[in-house]
This record gives structure tokens, C-alpha cells and sequence, in this order.
């Protein structure tokens, strides 16, 4: 049995009288991908932002890396360093150059030297092949490679789970590709992942679990072969149809 | 038959030249020229106000306007902070502060720190201090309302992002919000240094020593002795002489930030 990461149990979220999660049980291992797929308003990425207390939850227990984030007393900003995030709009800091961005929470947070954490920023600048980007600022960059800088600056926090929002739904289709491979590459090397995705493909390649949401509760989980290739559930079915094969669908009114 | 809408509009741009000529024949022809020219550009007069003009009253009109510019922007951002704070007496006094120091003529602030404030408080101002603390107490009114436009026009990922990287709020603030909304706010800035720098005239109300004469009392001075107007011409080229250029570069910092809006309510 592998050691557990993430572990939410109970995890309701409200937004005022809009009730977004209403009960959800998950747990993840170390090393894991899980894929978190479901429509829009389905509360995956609520239930993402909980993980790292971004949302602070209405009721329930998170526990990350040992530590319940849930807990009053919890030193947030330093369970925080632990948990890597990826935005779905990237979001560098706009005034700093890749570098910096890659550098400023490592010094300012772990208080790193300016050496060291040069080093390590232009080590995971490598890792998602943008050295040469080093000195560029964020607007120079194309939105593939936005993405890519910001998962290096996640992984120059040395994380030990990353999570990831919608990280390719702002690119342009051609750039997709670059972003997933970098993924694909994380989770090669046993990176501990929790990604709200559209992206079927790489649910079903790299995923070791596929969670699918509907109206605040996980609906079905399992293997990705077993979600997505063969559902139990019918709203998992009409998702992935729609998903899979969007033109021979009619206009769907649950959505 | 009838004009097209394309020539109608072309004859009523030529009309509209036409009609500013003629004012500016009438005004030309109606004033009476050797009379202003005596009085305003008595250049002798003119001559005498140097180098004083230059070494004294413009250095102190800018020295004035730089201490009340630094004192209102410290002041400003510790204000737009309160009033984004979550803490509702900080925003309660921030929106009083600003309120109230908008509302009010500069010259009672003037008045207030030359008279009022040192009786209240038996001190005694020198003149670099009650310039500073006047300017700087009305800038920081006018200053705190575009900063906080400014923090407020920083995208909340920024935040976010800083958030999930383990920065408390503070430093997140200091670190990545400030330096952007002071890059957005840059133009609007420098309109309220332009206004600071006009503003620093009213010190002509308190005492002052020779030595410490901005441009204003400058020309009332050398005005009363001399025989022509010509020193209010002088003292008005000498504001443009800095009022310009930090217009000029108001505008230049508009067009480099691709003239991003900021909307100060």
C-alpha cells in the first residue's frame, strides 16, 4: 500500500447560497495522476483551489503531505510551498523577467541564496526545454510557453504534488502539445498530480485515476481505462459523448 | 440638388476655419498692441529678475513640490492600503482622510499648518516642514485614490499565483501587486506632481525669508516693485518651463504602457 498524499474527506464549498461542493471523499497516493474531468460548474476546479486552501472550504478535512490544511492553526503559507499550482491564465508576474519569476518565491519565501536559487530556477527551466528564455519577460512569450515557465516556477519550489487548473484550455491548439508533453514528462518521473483537464487524451495515457464530476459530488472514479473507456454512469456517458464526439451532438440542455 | 453628406461635412470644416480666423483677426486688430507689449515684455524688468529667478525661486518652487510629492506618496499608498483593507475602521478613517483633505481649499491647509497647528501644538514649523506637510497632506488625498485604482487594476492571479507560492498577503502586496500598479499608474502620477507643482504656490500666504521665495511670491515681490506687469508673465513661462516637459512625459508613459485606463471614482 503507497503512502497517501492528498486526503479530503467531507469537503463541502459554498459561494453564498450557491452550494458547489457537497460532500466529496478523495484520496490521493504519492506518485498518483489523477485527472479530474466533468462539465463546467461541476466544482473541479473549486475542489482543485481547496487542496491548496486558494478556496477556504466551508466544512470537511484537507490533509496535505501529512498536514491538515483545515486545521485554524495551520502555517498556510508554508504548507503552500509544498503544493505547486498551474493556472489556467498562466499568470507570471508580469513585471519580472522569466527568471525572476522563477526566483522570487525561492528567495523571498524559502530564503534561498541568489545562487542557489538561480540554479535551481535554470535546472527546471531545462526541464521544460525554455533555457534560452531566461532573460525574456512573460508578454515576449507565446502562451505554451507562458504555461511551461509557470510550471517551472511551481517545480523551483521543489512541490511534492503539483496541481494543475485547466492548464491548456487558454492555448492556442498547436501549443497544447508542449504543455502535456512537459506533464507526461512530470509524471514520468513519479511526480505526485491532481489535474483538472478536457484533455480525454491525456487522461486516458497518463492518468492512474480518473475522477468525473457532476453538481458538486464525484460521480464515478476508477482507472482511466474503466472511466472514460468504459462508464457505469449515465451522466459520465453523456459527458464523454458530447466530449468525444462534439459534432454528432444536439445542443445539450443540462449545460 | 442636394450635397452629399461627404461635402456638407467638408464645407463645414472650411466654415469652421473660417470663423476662427476672424476671431483671431478681430482680437488682433481690437487690442492694443504697443500697450501689452510695454507691459508685459519690459525686458529690462525681465532682466532684473535674474539670476535670483532661476537660482532661488524656480530651485524652491521645485525643491517645495518634490518634498510634498515624496511625503503625499508615502502617505497615499499607506492610505489606498487602509482602504482596501479588511479592517473596517482603517477604511473608515482612509475614506475620511481623503474626504475631507479633498474637499478643502489647499490654502486652509496652508493656513492651517503655518497658524493653526503650531498654536494647537506649541511647535514651530520651519518653512521646509509646513510646505512639506501642507502639499504633502493634500497630495496624498488626491494620490491615495489613484494608487488604490492602480492595486485594484493588478490582475487577481497575480495574487494567486503569489499566494500558492507560500507569500503571505504582505508580501505578496509589497513584492508583486505595488510594483505593477505603480508601473499602471505612472501617467496619472505625474499629472498630480504637475498639480502639486502649481499647488506650491499658495506658500506665498505664509512669512517668508528672501532666500526662501518660490516663483510665485517671487513675482508678487518684484511685481510691487516694478513698474510694469511683466513679472507675472516671467514667473507664469518659468511654471511652464516645468510643468511642461512632465507633461510631455505623462503622455510619453501613456503610449509605453499602450495607454492602459485606470479609472479613479
Amino acid at each position: 500500500m503507497s503512502e497517501i498524499c492528498v486526503e479530503i474527506t467531507g469537503l463541502k464549498k459554498s459561494f453564498g447560497t450557491l452550494d458547489v461542493l457537497k460532500g466529496i471523499e478523495l484520496t490521493v497516493n504519492r506518485g498518483d495522476v489523477v485527472c479530474i474531468i466533468g462539465p463546467s460548474g461541476s466544482g473541479k476546479s473549486t475542489l482543485l483551489r481547496c487542496v491548496n486552501l486558494l478556496e477556504e472550504p466551508n466544512g470537511g478535512r484537507v490533509v496535505v503531505n501529512g498536514v491538515e490544511l483545515t486545521d485554524p492553526d495551520v502555517d498556510i503559507d508554508l504548507a503552500r510551498t509544498k503544493i505547486g499550482m498551474v493556472f489556467q491564465s498562466f499568470n507570471l508576474f508580469a513585471h519580472l523577467t522569466v527568471l525572476n519569476n522563477l526566483t522570487v518565491a525561492q528567495r523571498k519565501v524559502l530564503k534561498r541564496g541568489e545562487k542557489e536559487a538561480q540554479e535551481v530556477a535554470l535546472r527546471n527551466l531545462e526541464r521544460v526545454g525554455l533555457s534560452e528564455k531566461a532573460n525574456s519577460m512573460p508578454a515576449q512569450l507565446s502562451g505554451g510557453q507562458q504555461q511551461r515557465v509557470a510550471i517551472a516556477r511551481a517545480l523551483s519550489m521543489d512541490p511534492e504534488v503539483m496541481l494543475f487548473d485547466e492548464p491548456t484550455s487558454a492555448l492556442d491548439p498547436e501549443l497544447v502539445g508542449d504543455v502535456l508533453g512537459v506533464m507526461r514528462q512530470l509524471a514520468d518521473e513519479g511526480m505526485t498530480m491532481l489535474v483538472v483537464t478536457h484533455e480525454m487524451q491525456f487522461a486516458r495515457e497518463v492518468a492512474d485515476k480518473v475522477i468525473f464530476m457532476d453538481g458538486g459530488y464525484i460521480v464515478e472514479e476508477g482507472p482511466a481505462a474503466e472511466v472514460i473507456g468504459n462508464p457505469q454512469e449515465e451522466r459520465t456517458r453523456s459527458f464523454l459523448a458530447r466530449v468525444l464526439d462534439p459534432t454528432h451532438h444536439g445542443p445539450s440542455d443540462s449545460d | 440638388m442636394a450635397l452629399s453628406k461627404r461635402k456638407r461635412a467638408t464645407y463645414f470644416r472650411y466654415a469652421q476655419y473660417g470663423l476662427l480666423l476672424v476671431i483671431a483677426l478681430v482680437i488682433a486688430f481690437t487690442a492694443n498692441w504697443s500697450e501689452i507689449v510695454h507691459t508685459f515684455f519690459d525686458l529690462p524688468t525681465a532682466g532684473q529678475m535674474f539670476p535670483d529667478l532661476v537660482t532661488v525661486s524656480l530651485k524652491n518652487t521645485i525643491v517645495y513640490t518634490i518634498f510634498g510629492f515624496a511625503l503625499g506618496l508615502l502617505l497615499g499608498l499607506l492610505l489606498a492600503l487602509m482602504k482596501l483593507s479588511s479592517v473596517a475602521p482603517y477604511r473608515w478613517i482612509a475614506t475620511g482622510y481623503i474626504e475631507f483633505f479633498r474637499g478643502v481649499p489647499a490654502l486652509l491647509v496652508f493656513l492651517a499648518f503655518t497658524v493653526a497647528v503650531p498654536l494647537a501644538f506649541k511647535i514651530k514649523f520651519d518653512i521646509y516642514s509646513t510646505v512639506m506637510l501642507a502639499l504633502g497632506l493634500v497630495g496624498a488625498a488626491y494620490m491615495a485614490e489613484t494608487i488604490r485604482a492602480g492595486i485594484q487594476a493588478v490582475p487577481k492571479g497575480q495574487v494567486e499565483a503569489a499566494r500558492s507560492l507560500g507569500m503571505s498577503q504582505g508580501r505578496a502586496m509589497i513584492t508583486i501587486v505595488i510594483p505593477q500598479a505603480f508601473r499602471i499608474i505612472l501617467p496619472p502620477l505625474t499629472n498630480e506632481l504637475i498639480l502639486l507643482t502649481k499647488d506650491s504656490s499658495l506658500v506665498y500666504i505664509i512669512g517668508l525669508a528672501r532666500d526662501e521665495y518660490e516663483l510665485t511670491k517671487f513675482g508678487r515681490e518684484f511685481l510691487s516693485r516694478s513698474p510694469t506687469l511683466t513679472p507675472i508673465l516671467v514667473v507664469g513661462l518659468s511654471y511652464l518651463i516645468i510643468t511642461l516637459p512632465l507633461g510631455y512625459l505623462s503622455r510619453y508613459l501613456e503610449r509605453r504602457t499602450g495607454g492602459k485606463k485606470v479609472s479613479v471614482v
